[in-house]
């Protein structure tokens, strides 16, 4: 039981810092990006091939994958939300990261392969440890050294700050002379690096495979609406709830209804709860 | 006299446009469409095996053809999705016009497509393995070259059970629609054989770790694990759970789990002691470790093609299998004399015996399932070598 507790929260750990890059870039543009859990898959594919195929050290390749994250995070700006967001109101966003993330999967299965493959070893570890294995507690340490970092970012930093005005009111902001664009484009690169860091510190979790991304996107929305949507601390538990509930389901009454109780999960808590268990109400005035 | 000449000169015409119909007729090319996942997350086995229809395609029309007509392969990209592949099935029937229709390659798009290509009425040659694809009454233009999943489950349990003399077995599926069937089939057979497995799950095929499942499976008993699952992923969870553990229970198990992608997934090379997988015997070698001739034969035409020189780094059955399938059209369109669907049914019912690769081939007016059981054997996971693998001990 102790094992699909914490085999539950490292990969509950993994959906929080998916949940987390939502965070980021809807806090500048209001969009949920379905290209989230791709910018983990790219850290953990690139991560293994910078390490076993052109032979980097673990802290050179771990640079590499969030530069690669950072890229991609720009990327998702330039291609699928500037224009979108300059023509138009409508969630069409919903479509330009779906086809850019479609897009990526596929580059990815067609040069990488569709089998998955091993993400070495980072820390020199036998692979006996038990539950004290690192593919458990790195993706655990990465997710909350991400919550502090991005706390500390947002209530410290001038950048920080700005993000804060974007998120309360985009147009008040640019029309104090914070350009919006720039700032939406920083959003992005700094949560490609989010996520790039997070896929390559569970790479022994998941393996360094193409299909990831769509389930990191789905999960990582699960735990952003169930912990609230813009809270950082509600995506840490909403990620946690998520991964132990869906694992201690399993244990006990097996695997088959395993996306059932996570999409359940999801209904209960937006049922009751609307805004998530840390989310905060907004109000509209009419 | 005019009126003679001119009734003579419109025979001659007529002759004339016969011959030239006759001639265009044995000149057109039989269109082979060819349903295959060559990219998406099921296309290892499909891009070995468009190396085997492709090779054969060439093979043949390099040989003047059948009866002299060009083979035109038409291959279509279902991308690992049924929705995919019944719209291809469709274009290929309806618009493209094929002769004969080849795949898909994967169980799920083939329950999707066998219906709409039966209903066109054209010939269609199944590569997928679950055992519902075939029906002489239903779809009784459909013949299945490979084998069906029954034959790999009931070769592994009875290894398992008359070999290895296991009885507390613990049925290990996973929760895609393959995994299920092949799990509840796994189960359903090992109960007629008077075998109750103490311990039987469905994980997902994603699940980054088995220990729980191992953990419950040692605690009710068992002596033998036998996973039904394509994901080389999760058959190389399994192996490091059983290895980190400790535990020295053998596997017994999918084709899947000797595959060459597990290797590199493997926290220990001997993590894949005592693991044992259903495979094939025309991809094994025997005791003088030498493989069938037909095999061999086949690896060597096709080892300069195959683009890399050195040797096979992945599963030769897949090859072995999309060569037979254009091999066992071009036995049927030459036994038929034509590619009329009703006489390549009749050719195709009176094949006995037909000296495949992969296979040896029998289908009668009520079996639609090719493949022999005594074609099916029992491989040591780790052995991969050259594309093959070696015997299962049998002592």
């Amino acid at each position: 039981m102790l094992i699909a507790l914490i085999t539950g929260l490292a990969t509950g750990a993994l959906y929080a810092s998916a949940a987390l890059v939502y965070n980021v870039m809807f806090s500048t543009s209001k969009v949920l990006s379905v290209t989230t859990g791709h910018i983990s898959m790219l850290g953990g594919v690139f991560g293994a091939w910078f390490m076993s195929t052109l032979g980097w050290p673990a802290p050179i390749a771990l640079l590499g994958s969030i530069a690669v994250g950072a890229v991609f995070g720009l990327l998702t700006d330039f291609i699928a939300i500037r224009r979108v967001l300059a023509r138009s109101d409508e969630h069409l966003w919903l479509l330009s990261t779906l086809a850019l993330a479609t897009m990526v999967q596929q580059g990815a299965g067609l040069w990488w392969g569709t089998e998955p493959k091993p993400f070495p070893r980072l820390i020199p570890q036998d692979f006996t440890a038990g539950l004290g294995d690192q593919k458990y507690w790195l993706p655990i340490v990465v997710a909350i050294l991400l919550a502090v970092a991005l706390e500390l970012f947002y209530r410290r930093t001038l950048y920080g700050k700005l993000f804060v005005a974007m998120s309360e009111d985009a147009f008040a902001a640019r029309a104090r002379g914070i350009p919006t664009d720039r700032i939406r484009a920083m959003s992005y690169v700094i949560a490609g690096a989010m996520g790039g860091l997070a896929g390559f510190a569970a790479g022994q979790l998941t393996f360094a495979y193409f299909a990831l991304g769509l389930t990191l996107t789905l999960n990582g929305f699960i735990a952003l609406a169930v912990g609230g949507l813009g809270s950082n601390v509600g995506a840490l538990v909403g990620g946690a709830a998520l991964g132990i509930l869906s694992s201690v389901a399993t244990y006990y009454v097996g695997g088959e209804y395993h996306q059932t109780i996570s999409v359940g999960l999801l209904m209960l808590v937006l049922l009751l709860k609307p805004a998530g268990l840390f989310g905060s109400q907004t109000v509209r005035p009419v | 006299m005019k009126m003679l000449l001119a009734v003579r000169n419109a025979r001659l015409f007529a002759f004339a446009l016969a011959v030239c119909a006759t001639t265009a007729f044995a000149e057109s090319p039989i269109r082979i469409g060819w349903l295959s996942s060559l990219t998406g997350a099921l296309s290892s086995a499909a891009i070995a095996e468009n190396q085997g229809v492709q090779f054969a395609v060439d093979e043949i029309n390099a040989a003047g053809g059948i009866n002299g007509r060009q083979l035109e392969l038409i291959t279509r990209d279902t991308g690992g999705e049924p929705t995919k592949a019944v719209n291809f099935a469709k274009q290929l029937a309806f618009v493209d016009k094929v002769d004969i229709i080849i795949g898909p390659v994967n169980s799920g798009e083939s329950l999707a497509t066998v219906p709409i290509v039966a209903k066109a009425g054209i010939p269609n040659l199944i590569i997928g393995s679950i055992d519902e694809l075939t029906d002489a009454q239903k779809y009784p233009l459909a013949f299945r070259a490979i084998n069906t999943n029954t034959q790999w489950i009931e070769g592994a349990n009875e290894y398992a059970l008359k070999v290895l003399k296991k009885r507390k077995v613990a049925i290990i599926g996973d929760t895609s629609g393959y995994g299920t069937a092949s799990a509840k089939s796994a189960q359903a057979l090992l109960e007629k054989a008077g075998v109750k497995p103490v311990y039987s799950v469905l994980v997902d095929p994603n699940k980054t770790d088995l220990t729980d499942e191992l953990t419950k499976a040692k605690a009710a008993g068992a002596d033998v694990l036998m996973p039904w699952s394509a994901a080389t992923g999760l058959l190389a969870r399994l192996l490091n759970t059983r290895g980190d553990m400790g535990w020295d229970v053998t596997i017994v198990g999918h084709p899947a789990l000797m595959a060459p992608p597990v290797k590199p997934l493997l926290n220990k090379r001997e993590y894949w002691r005592d693991a044992f997988a259903a495979g094939y015997l025309s991809t094994t070698y025997d005791a003088k470790g030498k493989l069938p001739p037909r095999t061999q034969a086949l690896m060597e035409k096709i080892r300069p093609k195959l683009g890399k020189g050195g040797e096979i780094d992945f599963m030769f059955w897949w090859v072995a299998l999309g060569y037979d399938t254009v091999k066992i059209v071009e036995h049927a369109v030459r036994t038929a004399g034509s590619t009329d669907p009703a006489a390549i049914r009749k050719a195709l019912e009176g094949t006995r015996e037909f000296p495949g690769v992969y296979a040896t081939y029998s289908w009668s007016p009520q079996n639609r399932n090719g493949f022999p059981d005594h074609n099916i054997v029992v491989n040591v996971a780790g052995s991969f070598k050259d594309g093959s693998y070696a015997a299962a001990p049998t002592k």
